[in-house]
């Protein structure tokens, strides 16, 4: 439709644009300016070319950081797509269960700074019950310094990690589950198909296109994690767990590299770019699957 | 549909992995530092319920959760109003620039965080805003906006459009027709997006930490993380203030739950 007055819709839409140019939009261009700097936060930044690119290619810590950004996304996968979509499954399979629904969604809405400081004490050497609870049942030699060992601290991350969003994922599928026409799943009843074929012969292939979005998610949130990182370890011992976020906090807030930092942003943000344009290109666009 | 006892059983033992941590936590504030080391799976001894108002206010959460709702609530009004003045104009109104401008919008659904914090607090500490409210506002407003103009977006689509032009005939303006008619038929869209914009703002922790450094200006994430180093062994205290923080949060969750799971899964696969 015509505004009814010209000045109406820029009268609407100004308030939106300005405080998103403000605090985004200007900031990013920045931000790829400022990494083509040398720039400590104070004095006027020099003007360096692809110089930071260079030396961020060759920072091991930053090329490995990127390493353990991957591990943990593919542990993720397994601990939060995979069991989600296992849990969506049992939850579908019956009635009343939305006593579990609830309860395993229930760390999704939690701060995760909260969760992280509860989990770093159940995981605590001294007085963590997960310790406790292997020696009780006598797997003392399970018994580990979970989060303080090289070869253990990334994967418990992800583990904990799996713990909190498995329940996000499941609650996806559940909802697409619940948009198959109950006649598909009620004459494949009829027909003797069981809880199990049903969940893979008919309920996965129907939701394809949210096991692709859940996908996605998984790889453009676990290339940004930080949260969880940075209070269970802050990227230790002996940077093990770094992983592109954390470290470019130290970059630019420890070490004061803005320009330096700057580019590592811009290096994560096109790596962000780049996943998403890949799904775009691989994804169903197929009608027949159940849209969110 | 088969009854089946061992689902439930199983379904249970698997729910006791988010029960006995969440559990443990609050029992373990109920316990002397001696028997949180010594017996950590037992029952606490006596119920001592002090300790929780000892960490609100010598702890300091208090001041930490009222910096939160009112972070939390500014930016989840202003999100909700203009980004559904945003969306109305989007949708129904035809003005020059508005593809460009709902491009550059859509550019926030897709790029980090990490893409303009840097600058951005630059930008704050030559503005003088960091360390106010603010510096959290501002960002946490600007984020939330863009998917909400995309969901708001969305919604006005599926309202019949003869709605909006009959009003035209009676002689409404846009302003009133945005007031009177969209505003109330898009409730449902509010909903969604408010649970979703005001968990976010809740939660945030990364710009949280770099632009408050005043111990009175700090949300619950990183004012627990202040108060977990301040108190670090001092543990029953520190299990209060877990517990505080997350015992209101399942409260209103476990009633709100079914708007809190689509509003949040929702907002996230659009």
């Amino acid at each position: 439709m015509k505004p009814t007055a010209r000045w109406i819709p820029y009268f609407l839409v100004a308030p939106a644009f300005l405080i998103f140019s403000i605090a985004i939009l200007g900031p990013i261009l920045a931000t790829f300016g400022l990494s083509l700097t040398d720039w400590d936060g104070f004095s006027t930044p020099s003007f360096v070319g692809f110089e930071n690119f260079v030396r961020a290619f060759q920072d091991k810590i930053y090329m490995n950081s990127y390493w353990h950004a991957g591990v943990y996304i593919a542990a993720t996968l397994i601990l939060e797509v995979a069991i989600g979509l296992l849990l969506a499954g049992l939850v579908s399979a019956k009635r009343n269960t939305t006593f579990y629904r609830v309860a395993f969604f229930t760390p999704v809405m939690l701060p995760l700074v909260v969760i992280s400081v509860l989990w770093s004490f159940l995981l605590n050497p001294d007085l963590g019950i997960l310790n406790r609870l292997l020696g009780q049942i006598g797997l003392e030699s399970w018994q580990h310094i979970w989060l303080g060992d090289q070869s253990t601290a990334l994967l418990t991350i992800s583990v904990i990690s799996g713990w909190i969003f498995a329940g996000f994922y499941m609650a996806i599928f559940y909802a697409g589950f619940q948009r198959i026409p109950s006649t598909i799943i009620e004459s494949a009843r009829l027909d003797g198909a069981s809880e199990w074929q049903l969940l893979r012969g008919i309920k996965i292939p129907m939701v394809k296109n949210l096991t692709e979005v859940a996908i996605l998610l998984c790889f453009t949130g676990g290339i940004q994690v930080f949260d969880l990182v940075y209070v269970l370890t802050n990227g230790g011992p002996y940077d093990t767990t770094q992983v592109p976020t954390t470290y470019l906090v130290r970059v630019v807030f420890r070490d004061q590299q803005m320009g330096y930092g700057s580019a590592l942003a811009v290096i994560l943000t096109l790596v962000v770019v780049t996943i998403g344009l890949i799904y775009n290109k691989v994804r169903t666009k197929d009608d027949a699957v159940v849209e969110y | 549909m088969r009854r089946n006892p061992f689902f439930h059983i199983a379904m249970a033992m698997y729910s006791l992995i988010y029960f006995v941590p969440l559990l443990w936590m609050a029992l373990s504030a109920l316990k002397s530092n001696e028997e949180i080391a010594l017996n950590p799976l037992s029952l606490p001894t006596s119920w001592d319920f002090g300790v929780f108002a000892e960490a609100f206010t010598a702890g300091g959460l208090g001041k930490y959760a009222i910096n939160s709702a009112i972070i939390t609530g500014t930016c989840t009004t202003a999100v909700l109003l203009f980004g559904s003045m945003a969306a109305f104009a989007f949708t129904r109104l035809k003005f020059k620039f508005s593809k460009q401008l709902m491009a550059l919008i859509t550019l926030g659904l897709i790029l980090p965080l990490q893409s303009y914090f840097i600058a951005q607090n630059a930008l704050f500490d030559s503005l003088g805003i960091k360390d106010t409210r603010m510096a959290l506002i501002l960002p946490y407003t600007a984020m939330g906006l863009p998917l909400a103009i995309w969901l708001f977006r969305a919604y006005i689509q599926n309202l019949p459009k003869e709605i909006f032009e009959a009003a035209r005939v009676d002689g409404a303006g846009d302003l009133r027709v945005y007031q009177t008619i969209l505003v109330p038929m898009l409730k449902p869209g509010i909903a969604t997006v408010a649970v979703f914009t005001a968990l976010s703002a809740w939660n945030e922790f990364l710009l949280a930490l770099v632009y408050i450094q005043n111990d009175d200006l700090k949300t619950i994430p990183t004012g627990l993380l202040t108060f977990s180093t301040r108190y670090s062994t001092n543990y029953h205290l520190l299990f209060a203030a877990l517990t505080i923080v997350t015992v209101p949060m399942i409260i209103v969750y476990i009633i709100f739950n079914r708007k809190v799971i689509e509003g949040l899964t929702e907002g996230a696969v659009k």
